[in-house]
């Protein structure tokens, strides 16, 4: 991809071999990269605890035309952007996410418990997540 | 004048779900108003589970991931691995697991051909499909002491040398005139006809803006194959097959060509295999395994679509964050949308025609 | 029917037992014969299907309780019989409990008036045509009621084709049978099959002046029995089981028996109205014995319909299952028509039968 076009109109960011780490305005930029590239595919959000009550979150781009892939990572606290009128792909992400970290993403209203049941506390792929569901087996203050 | 709609609570234990999918189906009459999607009724945390084990003993459980193609998906964390390290595979090995690869991806379309008549409602097919996918299992059991469960790949090769060649030779001699049969029976039957062509149409774009990877948007129109790019598949040659008719019928028709193409794949890694010699490979030592810091992703082309690992290693012997993205769970996705407006008994059709997998959905 | 009725009169006589008692119980008697004779001819064609199944799908089919698995079908009666009877909590009670008797009364009484051999129609009356289709299409209504009934989204979705299916393919049935009575100028069955007897056996069969009545007749009586193609109102990958998802127990059961007797009971209808009822296909039949030739004609009105219900399996084995919506089009906008043409067909027949 054109990277000096990119970096005119986004300044603060970094390119990382194909991974472009933004500071904010997710939405826009993702909007920019499938505007003006050819990239067309959301293949995945992962999402990472990175401490302190951060979160990763990296969105794996892919164009079907040129066959490349593009990493767009972003680092948030509790709520995200979402990007559901871009990619439908991203309502199962974002629920996924939602599930297992806890990140609210604005604009996507329908969030809601998805592997885990629905009065489960907690998000279990955080790191300060403390396994103490009484429904567990392997529970953490079960050690007896 | 109010019009009553009936709510229908499709699963999670249906007999077409394909194991534990639950739909929520709002319906005037037979036809589908608005579907809902629910999963999460087999989740394993196999994502969570990484995080507490370390990568060999991670290994074996990664086939549980999608047990129907459960090379693909320890394949997939090897990969990592062996990116991780930098350890380049032998080519006897890379021929192994191709020949391996393609089998299963064979067993699992049989499968899905027969469950997917199944779903239309015609029982001999599923038998038939069966049949075959046994010569494949009980080859594997002979190979691996399993049939579904493998745990045969391991960091940097393969847990032992190939054997029972011939069985393989076997199938494949058998395959192709066994699949013609199917097409006798299935492609041209005018009920199967009329209940596929023109059944949930999956434009192109949409495909595309849902993620969809692997057969179902190959069947839409568009050139995607990760195995071109694949390092694993070099010195392969094979086509890709794209259709354009982006109907379910589409769908079935490139599973079948797909598993011809499969069988030509198996042919060339065979007559390699039967001409190499004894292997000799350096396998990374599991115990105490730690990746430098950083992040790997690794994709591969498996039966239900693009499978992506990413693994953030903090330079000890377990993952930080280790994260699967399988094509079933995109495909989910798709079904509140593609439903919407067919028929009950089109929209069973329809889901099936997707190949979604539940294990692989919710993992 | 005569000949029996005598035989058991005069037998009466003899011990000084009075006609009256002798008339009251001629019909009741080889009634509930048949009527556990039927119980185990469902069984057999259960066997039947699931052995059949088996062999079109390269398995072995039931293969363990008894020699080569006939026990099996009486293992799995015996089981239902000792489940539990369980109605769902907010189903209507009454009609719940009703809809299996409906179904299995009108399947006894279509079969009273089949003629088995020429003396041998439990009741004989001059209308017998019409009394089978009301009878034929009286199992409807108790799928109707079971749907209804259990308070269950499947079982009332699986009613509601299951009548809009009987209902289209009641027409075609209408206009063939018609045909069949233009042939044969009678509207009892026996009359039927005696019209269709010549020296040569299998040429006076109506099969060949209306063949395509034949084929619509069959296929409209697979649609009307819920058989494959034609089994969405049981499709088992849409609607769990359809109408008697929430049937158990015994009341399964007797669903399950009336619907296999109705598959039969139609077969025996259709190899009576065109393949010759109960005439044998060479001309002559094979014993001498008047007694013997009873059986002989029973004999071949159970090979044809055995032989009509080996199709029907058969074509359960090969073809998937038809969409709601074709499967009415079908019906009005291929079958009807046809049926319609060949009652035309047969009307010119008969007249060129009588100018000749």
């Amino acid at each position: 991809m054109n990277w000096e076009e990119f970096e005119r109109v986004f300044n603060d960011c970094i390119l990382e071999g194909n991974k472009i780490i933004i500071k904010s305005k997710l939405h826009e930029v993702i909007k920019f990269v499938i505007d003006n590239y050819t990239y067309n595919m959301l293949k995945e959000i992962t999402a990472c605890d990175i401490g302190n009550g951060k979160t990763e979150l990296i969105y794996h781009l892919y164009s079907v035309v040129d066959e490349e892939d593009l990493f767009i990572s972003v680092t948030v606290t509790d709520e995200a952007e979402s990007i559901v009128d871009i990619f439908k792909s991203a309502i199962a992400d974002e629920n996924e996410i939602y599930d297992m970290f806890g990140i609210r993403f604005a604009g996507n209203e329908d969030l809601k418990r998805l592997y885990m049941p629905e009065d489960w506390k907690g998000f279990p792929l955080r790191k300060d997540y403390v396994q103490d569901d009484t429904r567990l087996a392997w529970n953490d203050n079960n050690d007896t | 004048m109010t019009i009553t709609t009936l709510k229908l609570n499709l699963g999670p234990q249906h007999p077409s779900t394909h194991g534990v999918l639950r739909l929520l189906l709002e319906l005037d009459g037979e036809k589908i108003l608005s579907c809902e999607p629910d999963v999460g009724y087999l989740h394993r945390g196999m994502e969570k589970m990484a995080e507490k084990m370390s990568y060999i003993q991670y290994l074996p459980t990664v086939d549980r991931i999608d047990y129907l193609a459960g090379f693909f998906y320890s394949e997939l964390l090897c990969r990592i691995i062996e990116n991780a390290t930098g350890i380049e595979l032998p080519d006897k090995v890379r021929a192994i697991r191709v020949m391996l690869l393609e089998l299963n991806r064979i067993s699992s379309h049989l499968l899905w051909v027969g469950a997917f008549l199944m779903d239309l409602g015609a029982v001999s097919p599923f038998f038939y499909a069966f049949r075959e996918r046994e010569m494949i299992l009980r080859f594997f059991e002979k190979l691996t002491g399993q049939r579904m469960m493998y745990n045969y790949f391991v960091f940097g090769g393969v847990r032992k040398d190939i054997e029972y060649l011939d069985d393989v030779n076997e199938i494949i001699s058998v395959l192709p005139e066994k699949i013609n049969d199917y097409e006798k029976i299935i492609t041209e039957n005018p009920i199967f006809l009329r209940r596929t062509e023109k059944k949930g149409v999956l434009e192109a774009g949409k495909a595309i803006n849902y993620a969809i990877t692997g057969v179902n948007l190959r069947a839409s129109g568009i050139d995607y194959d990760y195995r071109n790019q694949d390092s694993l598949y070099k010195g392969f040659d094979f086509r890709t097959i794209v259709l354009e008719g982006k109907d379910a019928w589409a769908r079935y028709k490139v599973r079948i060509m797909e598993m011809r193409e499969s069988i030509n794949i198996i042919k060339q890694a065979l007559d390699y295999l039967k001409k190499a010699k004894p292997l000799e490979q350096h396998l990374i030592p599991p115990v105490n395994l730690k990746l430098p810091e950083g992040d790997y992703t690794a994709q591969i082309e498996a039966p239900r679509g693009l499978a992506c690992c990413f693994v953030r290693s903090d330079g000890t012997d377990k993952p930080c964050r280790l994260k699967w993205r399988t094509g079933s769970y995109y495909s989910v996705n798709l079904l509140r949308e593609l439903l919407v407006g067919e028929y009950l008994n089109d929209a069973i059709a329809v889901a099936g025609s997707l190949d979604i997998i539940l294990p692989e959905v919710d993992k | 029917m005569n000949y029996l009725y005598f035989l058991y009169i005069e037998f009466l006589e003899k011990y000084n037992i009075s006609k009256l008692f002798g008339d009251i119980t001629f019909y009741f008697i080889p009634f509930c014969i048949i009527a556990a004779a039927l119980l185990v001819v469902v069984l057999v064609l259960v066997l039947a299907e699931r052995k059949l199944l088996g062999f079109f799908t390269q398995r072995k089919g039931p293969n363990r309780v008894g020699y080569w698995g006939v026990l099996q079908t009486v293992a799995d009666a015996f089981k239902l019989l000792c489940k539990e009877n369980v109605t769902p909590l907010h189903a209507d009670r009454f009609l719940f409990n009703l809809a299996p008797i409906l179904a299995f009364v009108p399947m006894f009484a279509a079969l009273g008036i089949l003629p088995y051999s020429a003396e041998f129609t439990f009741v004989n009356t001059r209308t017998n045509v019409i009394l089978y289709l009301i009878f034929a299409v009286f199992p409807v209504l108790s799928i109707f009621l079971a749907g209804w009934a259990s308070n269950n989204k499947y079982s009332l979705l699986g009613a509601m084709r299951s009548i809009a299916q009987v209902l289209s393919y009641e027409l075609p049935i209408a206009f063939t049978v018609l045909s069949v009575i233009v042939l044969s100028s009678s509207m009892n069955l026996t009359d039927i099959t005696l019209a269709q007897f010549s020296k040569f056996g299998i040429t006076g069969w109506f099969v060949f002046p209306c063949i395509l009545g034949f084929i619509i007749m069959f296929i409209s009586i697979l649609a009307e029995l819920n058989r494959c193609p034609f089994d969405l109102p049981e499709a088992e990958s849409e609607l769990i089981c359809g109408y008697n998802t929430e049937y158990s127990g015994m009341r399964f059961a007797i669903f399950y028996l009336s619907e296999y007797a109705m598959m039969f009971a139609n077969s025996m209808f259709i190899s009576i109205l065109f393949l010759g009822g109960y005439l044998s296909p060479f001309g002559k039949y094979v014993s001498n014995s008047p007694f013997l030739i009873y059986f002989e004609q029973a004999f071949w009105l159970f090979l044809k319909a055995g032989i009509l219900i080996f199709i029907m399996i058969w074509i359960r084995a090969a073809l998937p299952r038809l969409a709601s919506f074709d499967l009415l089009k079908f019906s009005w906008s291929i079958l009807l028509p046809l049926s319609v043409i060949n009652l035309f067909i047969t009307v010119l027949i008969k007249m060129g039968g009588a100018l000749c």
